[in-house]
């Protein structure tokens, strides 16, 4: 009888282990909010992909930058909390002579849902790009760099596919 | 050589087995043959009623948690009893990344089987158990946070949800192992941990049963684990021999 009930008491005991699984800590990998994948094109040959040379992208209102260097891919963080945000995009960022510095300003216009993922990560947020027009807006320079954007994806769901095509 | 040995192992283990068949029959003979004792053993039946006192003292001190778990059992053989929990209650929940109220019912109904031999008039219990649970309750997404990696942007405040969901059920399945002992009189002490299987669920949208009254807190799989502190007050009703 007390073999019995230990052995009951060890199993319990051990399946109450077996069954802590790591739920309290969000995953490495596990898809969170995704960022706006854009992917640059020669517009001469606009099957070829381009590198950028110092890209430095800056959102309205924030003092850090995110660079970008020998790159055809980068990853811009859409906000969380507001269905717009404004980037220049500085080309050519170090060069000594500023006056090639060429910055371009794009607006991402969005709409937001957020989506439930687990217990240890929260919500994502997902964003879903406005129709052509609005969705990615070039404002319109003496000298844009950027000389076509092309939306591929509208629906910004994952980091795994190119959203935006830019031609430059 | 090998067919010898495994001959004589046969033929040893027919004799050992032989000689317990006879030693056997001569005991239960003799045991058979010994005068009967006139002097019955009698046993109390009856229903016993009672409440979890961890959830009473933890609604006391918790301010996040109001809780009430009613019990019972009803003996229905020298060691089996039919036994069930009903309880109620209102929990939030404040998790790192969400912060919930839970609120609802439960019923849990299935049988203990009372492993103790009792000396005498003793009336303890170790008992293992099943049982199946059901639940009916509402989730209020209170509060969430949104998991951005990248870092950028400076962090957003809490996403101030105030999202109801009402209509959610769970059913789950429950061993139960625990004891009981006698304190005074007809009231009873006891104490049952449990491991819990969920059977089905039904979920809210864009969200999850992170908890659920009766069955506790979720885990990725499909366990989870519960415990109860009771105190209950027996009612006799009659007295067998059996």
């Amino acid at each position: 009888m007390k073999k019995i009930l230990f052995g009951l008491f060890a199993v319990l005991f051990a399946l109450s282990f077996w069954n802590c699984e790591k739920d309290d800590i969000c995953e490495e990998g596990t898809p969170t909010t995704p960022r706006l994948i854009i992917e640059f094109y020669d517009n001469a040959s606009p099957t070829n992909k381009k590198n950028v040379t110092d890209l430095k992208v800056t959102a309205d209102g924030m003092t850090t930058s995110l660079d970008f260097n020998a790159v055809n891919k980068i990853e811009l963080p859409l906000k969380t909390d507001l269905d717009l945000v404004n980037y220049s995009l500085v080309l050519d960022s170090k060069n000594a002579n500023t006056s090639l510095q060429n910055p371009d300003q794009i607006t991402i216009n969005y709409t937001r849902k957020n989506a439930y993922i687990s217990r240890a990560c929260g919500y994502k947020t997902v964003y879903e790009l406005n129709p052509n027009p609005n969705g990615m807006v070039l404002t319109t320079d003496a000298n844009n760099w950027v000389k076509e954007i092309n939306i591929q994806k509208f629906t910004i769901e994952n980091e795994n596919e190119t959203h935006v095509k830019i031609f430059f | 050589m090998k067919l010898m040995l495994k001959y004589s192992f046969s033929i040893l283990f027919t004799l050992v087995s032989l000689v317990n068949y006879a030693q056997d029959s001569s005991v239960s003979e003799k045991a058979n043959s010994k005068p009967k004792d006139t002097l019955k053993k009698t046993q109390r039946y009856g229903l016993r009623v009672g409440a979890d006192i961890s959830k009473l003292a933890r609604s006391i001190y918790d301010k996040d948690y109001k809780g009430l778990e009613l019990v019972a059992d009803y003996r229905l053989t020298k060691k089996m009893y039919l036994a069930g929990e009903l309880g109620n209650e209102n929990k939030t929940t404040d998790d790192d990344r969400v912060n919930f109220t839970t609120k609802g019912t439960y019923f849990k109904v299935g049988f203990d089987s009372n492993f103790y031999e009792n000396w005498l008039d003793m009336e303890n219990m170790v008992h293992l158990g099943l049982r199946y649970g059901v639940s009916s309750f509402s989730q209020e997404l209170n509060s969430y946070k949104i998991y951005d990696t990248s870092g950028y942007f400076p962090p957003v405040p809490d996403v101030a949800a105030g999202t109801k969901y009402d209509g959610l059920t769970a059913q789950w399945a429950e061993v139960v192992a625990g004891m009981k002992a006698k304190l005074f009189n007809n009231v009873y002490a006891g104490f049952s941990v449990r491991l819990n299987y969920l059977v089905s669920e039904k979920k809210p949208d864009n969200f999850d049963n992170l908890y659920i009254p009766g069955f506790n807190r979720t885990y990725d799989g499909k366990f989870g684990v519960g415990w109860n502190y009771t105190i209950t007050y027996f009612i006799p009703i009659y007295k067998s021999t059996k």
